[in-house]
């Protein structure tokens, strides 16, 4: 279960007049702070897989980035089951499975190495993490090329490595910030299945996403986040139920009523 | 913070790039350079001692006791000019030209009579620039006749040989040197090995230290890392050992390397002054100067993963990284300055004073207790800056530019 709610962030501008144009008219420019996440409210309960919408620079980042500890927040809370997230971080990062689309690997190092180094950083034992990979690399079909280095890997094949990896220390939850986003058809499929089968383990998912497709494919729920303010929250079917002219335009209500 | 270090460490050894700045560089390529460009030199400079001159005298018949002591030396070949050469352009241009190499010019008041002929101007026309020893095969012959004449004036005057001795050298100055010959080497030659020592530890921890910073920014896996359960204070110390541990290690490697090569070559060439002055510095001294370095290497270790951490690009880092060799130059080239000694203020300057206390260690003339006050003050400038790194690396601002 992840509960979020009333979560702010700002970030110090270091010279206001070096903005451009069309960032000084965001209204969330006040003074010389920037505040990038100003309410966001979501919740995700066990089984459930949530998908975090909005525009590019909404605030979607910021708020994955808070949950998984590498930001800290301003005002707000979040819980992972009850686990206070803001006072402990440490015990937050052991429950928390964390991959966005810009993660990379350690080329130099293999495939195996790569994932067992973050094992034993969540101080699995040795055999413990021996045992996972085995397990994850017969599922994620990855046998054939765990032990080579990781640079020669291909797109695909870093994506498996990249959900081994985050995944090896049995997360009770995942954050992904969108996963899928510049991957060809294969390496996104990947993520998909994987998300599916999260959700049969019934691991509660947050994932951001552009893809509207991904979400009736993926989601019991939707949280959409505009200008870092939540303006939808709700079941896909009242997503969907906001506009009888298909997703896109549900997506454009949703963005509407948080101004309204 | 060992398993972040381990796992770097596996990173670095794997990657040629650094490998071969680290290890191929000093051991090989270096000594190789240094070695071919001194093989080089010294076969130049024995073919100048060696090489025939082809030379030309005018005015012989002044001076037969001369040319015949030139035609004597196997490695000069008279040549014969026109002697009605009167113009000294034309004289200049025939050296330009490689007709001789060079001409001497007898004037007609030559004669070992030295009261009556005065001073005698043998003129000489020259390529200086070039490599050939020239002057200093013909001092060979005229100091001998010289001495020669002298005497036999000296002696037409009346004069003894004590008496010659006093008036050819009024006055002479007897050095008694108290140095013994390690302070004497190690004054020469003290400032310039922590010199290299200091920029050999920056440069080898450069690269690692971008790597392990800005190129993990790069590569997407900083943001993973950071949200793994172990605390950034591990993660600082385990990639702050990294970039140390690769530092010391090129500097050692390096200085090994060179007084390994140093010594092959000094027993090759038989120069007793090396190994005997090598020799002269005791294991002691020679540990003391690498316990000084730690927290030098410390220091740079720190500064460089804060920089490396701050940029968001491995060129970026690279960027900022270059302009400190010049900052670490500054103060270590100011202990090479003859007159700065290790007292006073200059002991209190950071790494200029362990430059200082590196060069009274091989000179063999450290003040102890002095070492330990200049070990704590860099150790605890060493800790200060990487408690900086920790906090450096708690900053939001930082980490997500």
């Amino acid at each position: 279960m992840i509960a979020i709610s009333g979560l702010a962030k700002k970030f110090r501008v270091e010279n206001p007049k070096k903005l451009s144009a069309q960032d000084k008219k965001d209204p969330r420019l006040e003074g010389r702070f920037f505040h990038s996440v100003k309410d966001v409210s979501m919740r995700c309960e066990k089984g459930q897989v949530l998908a975090l919408l909005g525009p590019n620079g909404a605030g979607k980042t910021t708020t994955l980035r808070m949950l998984s500890t590498a930001l800290q927040p301003d005002a707000g809370s979040m819980f992972i089951g009850d686990t206070d997230v803001i006072k402990d971080p440490v015990a937050a990062r052991k429950k928390i499975g964390f991959l966005s689309g810009s993660t990379g690997l350690y080329g130099r190092l293999t495939g195996r190495e790569n994932i067992a180094y973050f094992g034993r950083l969540n101080a699995m034992s040795d055999q413990e993490i021996e045992a996972r990979i085995t397990m994850l690399g017969e599922k994620l079909d990855m046998m054939s090329f765990l032990d080579r280095r990781s640079e020669t890997f291909s797109t695909g094949m870093k994506q498996k490595t990249s959900i081994a990896r985050a995944v090896i220390h049995s997360p009770e939850v995942i954050v992904l910030d969108e996963p899928t986003t510049g991957l060809d058809i294969m390496a996104a499929k990947t993520v998909i299945d994987f998300i599916k089968d999260l959700k049969a383990q019934s691991v509660p998912v947050i994932f951001s996403t552009h893809h509207l497709e991904e979400v009736t494919e993926l989601c019991d729920s939707v949280t959409v986040i505009d200008h870092g303010e939540t303006t939808f929250d709700g079941s896909l079917d009242a997503f969907k139920a906001l506009s009888n002219e298909g997703l896109h335009a549900s997506f454009m209500a949703s963005l509407k009523q948080g101004v309204a | 913070m060992w398993l972040v270090f381990k796992k770097e460490l596996l990173e670095l050894l794997r990657d040629r790039k650094t490998l071969f700045f680290m290890v191929a560089l000093p051991i090989a390529i270096f000594p190789l350079l240094f070695g071919g460009v001194a093989y080089f030199m010294s076969q130049a400079v024995s073919e100048a001692q060696t090489k025939t001159l082809n030379f030309a005298i005018i005015g012989e018949q002044y001076g037969a006791e001369l040319a015949e002591q030139l035609s004597k030396v196997e490695s000069l070949s008279l040549q014969s000019i026109d002697s009605t050469l009167d113009n000294d352009e034309q004289k200049k241009a025939l050296v330009r030209d490689g007709e001789v190499d060079f001409i001497i010019e007898i004037p007609s008041n030559y004669g070992s009579d030295l009261i009556n002929t005065g001073q005698i101007v043998i003129k000489l026309f020259l390529n200086d620039a070039q490599l050939n020893s020239v002057q200093s095969r013909l001092n060979k012959i005229i100091n001998e006749l010289e001495s020669g004449y002298q005497r036999t004036s000296f002696a037409a005057l009346g004069v003894n040989e004590e008496q010659q001795v006093a008036l050819l050298e009024p006055i002479v100055i007897e050095k008694v040197n108290v140095a013994d010959e390690r302070e004497n080497i190690g004054e020469q030659i003290g400032g310039l090995i922590p010199y290299f020592l200091f920029i050999l530890c920056l440069q080898g921890a450069m690269l690692p230290a971008a790597d392990i910073g800005a190129g993990e920014k790069e590569r997407g896996t900083l943001e993973t890392l950071l949200l793994s359960p172990i605390s950034r204070q591990s993660i600082v110390l385990g990639k702050f050992l990294t970039i140390a541990f690769a530092g010391a290690v090129t500097a050692l490697i390096t200085v090994g390397s060179m007084a390994i090569w140093g010594i092959i070559l000094s027993q090759g060439m038989a120069i007793k002054v090396v190994s005997d002055f090598m020799a002269s510095i005791g294991l002691i001294d020679f540990l003391l100067v690498f316990l000084m370095l730690v927290p030098i290497v410390a220091m740079f270790a720190a500064v460089l993963l804060a920089l490396s951490i701050y940029a968001r690009s491995y060129k970026e880092a690279q960027g900022y990284m270059t302009p400190l060799v010049f900052v670490v130059i500054i103060p270590v080239l100011l202990a090479v300055i003859p007159g700065i000694e290790l007292k006073g203020i200059w002991a209190w300057v950071p790494l200029t004073n362990v430059a200082l206390a590196i060069k009274e260690l091989i000179k063999g003339t450290m003040d102890y207790v002095q070492l330990f006050a200049i070990f704590g003050s860099s150790v605890i400038i060493a800790g200060g800056l990487i408690a900086f790194c920790v906090y450096w690396f708690n900053k939001e601002k930082v980490l997500f530019r």
